[in-house]
């Protein structure tokens, strides 16, 4: 777009949403970038109906929207082809309406995830999903991402308690799926759709869920192994105990080294460990998650035995999780040139993957530090730079399509984060067992003229 | 039917496989709900190829094609006008795969659900949504309608469970969505097939999750005097911090039909009884039956059981997902509902029950998934009494219309189908409708697929101004759900 019209589009703009409303604001420009590209025009409307109104004027203009909540996935994904209006969510943060007695809360999408716990938490009631970037990431944008935490081990991700959704389509339309009760198949299930969505086919406005009673107490149970064979084999000894723990993480040995406050950046940036050592000692770890009274602890640990090699509660066990939980961030805070991936597997596809990590990465003078869901396949692998030189985005493509390469059937793996240069030699997104040609018939029926997030996402 | 239709099926499935004698069809004239109609032949493909060249055909003559599992769904989805062809899934009746390492199932579509848990079980795995008719429904019939079930409470609904799909869309192209892992990357297409009552695709192979069994279980059965304690027992349960794997209402009218038909020792004086299941670690059970307990008799329950034996817990369980046949004992005909509700809505909404009941002079029985706030009203008439036929419809109406005042849904469970397209309009705009038909029509362009179902058309909604048109209610008698 041209600079005439950029002008021209924000007066416009600034017709829907008020002068205060239009621009970069706190941002300057180059926070606003998404892969390098620039938005030409910045918005932040405060309803849904103001959305409405820019995405009927972007239709109109055939101009490209990209949506924003707190800009802590918009690294994600394929370079935009070009972001004509950034629309930002960040004044649609209000609670739409709470019943702590049906649990249920419709949220408006810019809410901030963490502002969203503290209300439940007033009525001792939780949405039991874990989201790096707490302070910033907005309920939208964690739905639009599907991201997904350790917590994902027992409750599933959002898309498995999102109750009903409201969002605009590319015609200027402000659309609802699902409602605010717990059980409802009144029409498709738009919220599946819309979840893991990357702002493709709509603008988020509004999202319900059903929220749950928060735990009284929990206990994290640390259990190291010599090797991920002993790792591996625990887990499966958990899955024929009776034991139902809320989160079942596998760390790698490198994996620790990130579970830490944020530090600051490495320069040069490569790998070097915490403390000087000759060789990071290879364990491999499993954090178990419980939840209950003491005599469900004291069973924990009578089950559990001797594999415990520390147990976490209270704060510590807090910090543990969040580190957990941000882990890639930590990784990418100190490694500007680190790569993420993110991977679905099946239960017996963890080892294989892990396995395919350890060695794609050194081959392509990465270190692998790798966390994850044990038993849902959702693993996080971070490359981490090996050597004093930055990797050649060659070195990036060759690493991807090893690793993807040596995955057991039927998975899939995207990269989260990488540095942009790299993006145009390979495809963030890989394959996936779900039929593409299908994922784009549903593209193009709701936004045939293509102007959500073009060339960001598989559609 | 057009003749050459039937030889061309014929010639895809074998001659066997086809019905089109008038004798023949009736038997396909009718699923679990109220409406009929006689479809032109019923086909019966055995694998994805002959689902495939059937669809083919049908998308080539423009053919309307609805998919049928057992038969037992509540809301007319498997209804088949006479210009279409039956697609009855039941010769795709096999278990694939028990893969226990990775927990899960691949089954064809006509495995029936109950059939996957006892497959699994020996394993120490069971499939965890388990609608009352599990015995006898079909999971390709569970994926299309996302069925619910007491258990559901605390393990989802059949949306949570699925992770893979098989599908042959209407033109006969044969899809994959998903697979044996949680997700993937891309659209989350096979969350979005769930629910879609045969108008996306059929579904030949689904992969499904198996879940551990619990070591322990305890049921509970809390009795109250008036419906008004036992509803509002419901509201403190699910404020208690616990969530049971099932909260299950039966009002006192209900409580004797199921007593009379299993005698499983439900008291026969009852104003309402809740059936109360908790699963887990022992411990963990122990500790959330004392304390649901505690509740219930704070809640004015008179007496709270407990299930002594496995044979106990059974019995009750019987008499529970058994009701609606129970019913058909007494009464000829009812009319379900399946209206839902927020949880905290529960006591007024029976309030509002018991005054439709008085005001049209018709029994209404409750039997329904409290925890949920899933209602399943069971409205009785005699089907030769005019007068009683037409107040049962509106009776039927004015229940619907209190749900979405108090904020809730026309159906939890058993789907729009034909029964319940006239409300959508009253939960969705103009606006919502068109969007879902712009998605159904990226799969089924041209509505070939189960049409006039579950999506009323645009012009229809636009002249839907006034008062809602009756639901069209025939009676039909005693189905178990």
């Amino acid at each position: 777009m041209s600079a005439a019209a950029a002008v021209s589009v924000e007066r416009e703009l600034a017709a829907i949403v008020g002068e205060g409303h239009v621009g970069p604001q706190e941002f300057t420009p180059s926070q606003l970038e998404i892969n390098g590209v620039t938005p030409a025009a910045v918005v932040s409307p405060a309803s849904a109906e103001e959305v409405a109104a820019v995405v009927r004027l972007a239709a109109e203009r055939k101009l490209v929207i990209a949506p924003a909540g707190g800009f802590t996935k918009q690294d994600i994904g394929g370079v935009p082809e070009r972001v004509d209006i950034l629309v930002r969510t960040h004044r649609l943060n209000t609670i739409e309406q709470y019943d702590p007695g049906d649990l249920t809360i419709s949220i408006n999408a810019g809410m901030k995830f963490v502002d969203v716990l503290s209300t439940l938490a007033e009525h001792k009631q939780w949405l039991p999903y874990d989201a790096p970037h707490l302070a910033s990431a907005t309920l939208g944008g964690l739905v639009a991402t599907a991201s997904v935490g350790p917590l994902k081990h027992a409750f599933g991700g959002l898309r498995d308690f999102c109750i009903g959704v409201q969002f605009v389509v590319a015609d200027g339309k402000v659309v609802k799926g699902g409602g605010m009760v717990v059980k409802n198949v009144a029409g498709y299930d738009l919220m599946k759709l819309i979840n893991g969505s990357f702002g493709s086919l709509a603008i988020i406005t509004r999202a319900n869920f059903k929220v749950f009673p928060m735990h009284r107490q929990t206990q994290t149970f640390l259990c190291n192994f010599n090797s991920l064979a002993e790792a591996i084999q625990f887990r499966e000894r958990i899955f024929k105990s009776p034991l139902t723990p809320i989160c079942m993480e596998i760390l790698s040995p490198h994996a620790p080294e990130y579970l830490n406050d944020p530090q600051p950046p490495n320069d040069p940036d490569h790998y070097v460990p915490n403390q000087p050592v000759t060789q990071i000692p290879n364990i491999w770890q499993i954090a178990l998650r419980a939840a209950g009274s003491d005599a469900v602890l004291a069973r924990y640990r009578g089950e559990l035995g001797s594999a415990v090699t520390r147990e976490l509660d209270g704060a510590a066990e807090e910090q543990f999780w969040r580190w957990v939980t941000h882990f890639e961030y930590n990784v990418l805070e100190r490694h500007r040139n680190a790569m993420v991936m993110y991977t679905h597997l099946t239960i017996q596809g963890v080892a294989p993957a892990i396995h395919a990590l350890e060695k794609a990465a050194p081959d392509c003078n990465f270190i692998p530090a790798v966390l994850g869901r044990a038993a849902t396949g959702n693993l996080v692998a971070a490359f981490v730079p090996l050597s004093v030189d930055p990797p050649s985005a060659m070195q990036y493509a060759n690493c991807v399509s090893a690793f993807r390469a040596h995955l057991p059937p039927g998975s899939s793996a995207e990269v989260a984060h990488c540095p942009k240069e790299a993006k145009h030699h390979f495809d963030v997104w890989g394959t996936t067992p779900t039929d593409v040609t299908m994922m784009h018939a549903v593209k193009r029926a709701i936004d045939p003229q293509n102007i959500f997030n073009r060339g960001r996402f598989i559609v | 039917m057009d003749p050459s239709i039937i030889r061309q099926l014929r010639k895809i499935v074998g001659s066997e496989a086809v019905l089109d004698r008038p004798e023949e069809l009736m038997m396909y004239e009718y699923d679990g709900g109220v409406d009929r109609s006689r479809p032109g032949a019923v086909v019966f493909p055995e694998t994805t190829q002959h689902v495939s060249g059937i669809m083919r055909l049908a998308s080539q003559t423009k053919t309307p094609v609805v998919p049928r599992g057992a038969g037992t769904g509540l809301s007319g989805g498997a209804i088949a006008s006479k210009e279409a062809i039956m697609l009855a899934m039941a010769r795709m009746n096999k278990i694939l795969e028990i893969d226990v390492a990775n927990q899960r199932a691949v089954v064809q579509p006509g495995v029936v659900n109950l059939e996957v848990s006892n497959a699994a079980a020996k394993f120490g795995y069971y499939y965890a949504p388990d609608p009352s008719s599990q015995k006898a429904c079909t999971i390709g019939g569970n994926v299309a309608e996302n069925s619910g079930g007491p258990h559901t409470l605390a393990m989802g609904v059949t949306v949570n469970h699925v992770t893979g799909l098989e599908v042959v869309l209407p033109d006969g192209r044969i899809v994959e969505f998903g697979g044996k892992s949680q997700d993937s990357c891309g659209l989350d297409l096979t969350g979005f097939f769930v629910g879609s009552e045969g108008t996306m695709g059929v579904v030949t192979k689904a992969i499904v999750k198996l879940t551990k069994l619990p070591e322990a279980v305890a049921t509970l059965l809390a009795i109250y005097n008036s419906v008004e304690d036992a509803a509002n027992t419901v509201v403190a349960i699910t404020q208690s911090g616990v969530t049971p794997a099932a909260l299950e209402m039966l009002d006192g009218w209900m409580v004797r039909c199921v007593e009379e038909n299993v005698h499983a020792g439900y008291p026969m004086d009852a104003g309402a009884v809740l059936l109360i299941e908790l699963e887990g670690m022992k411990e963990a059970v122990e500790e959330q039956a004392e304390a649901v307990s505690a509740v219930c008799l704070q809640a004015k329950a008179r007496e709270v059981r407990r299930a002594k034996t496995e044979q106990e817990r059974q019995l009750l369980w019987l008499g529970r997902k058994t009701a609606f046949g129970a019913v058909g004992r007494v009464s000829p005909a009812y009319y379900t509902q399946d209206g839902v509700i927020p949880r905290t809505k529960v006591p007024a909404t029976l309030a509002e029950i018991e005054r439709i009941s008085q005001k049209y002079g018709l029994i209404i029985g409750n039997v329904f998934h409290a925890g949920d706030g899933n209602l399943h009203p069971l409205i009785l008439f005699d089907s030769r009494d005019p007068k009683q036929m037409e107040d049962s419809h509106k009776a039927g109406n004015e229940i619907m219309e209190c749900c979405i005042r108090f904020g809730g849904s026309i159906t939890g469970e058993h789907g729009v189908g034909l029964e319940k397209k006239n409300f959508m309009p009253r939960l969705f705009t103009e606006d919502d409708l068109e969007v879902m038909i712009k998605l159904r029509n990226a799969y089924n362009p041209d509505s070939i697929l189960n049409p006039q179902k579950m999506i009323p058309e645009l012009r229809f909604c636009r002249e839907i101004t006034g008062p809602l048109p009756e639901a069209k209610v025939e009676p039909v008698s005693g189905m178990p759900v």
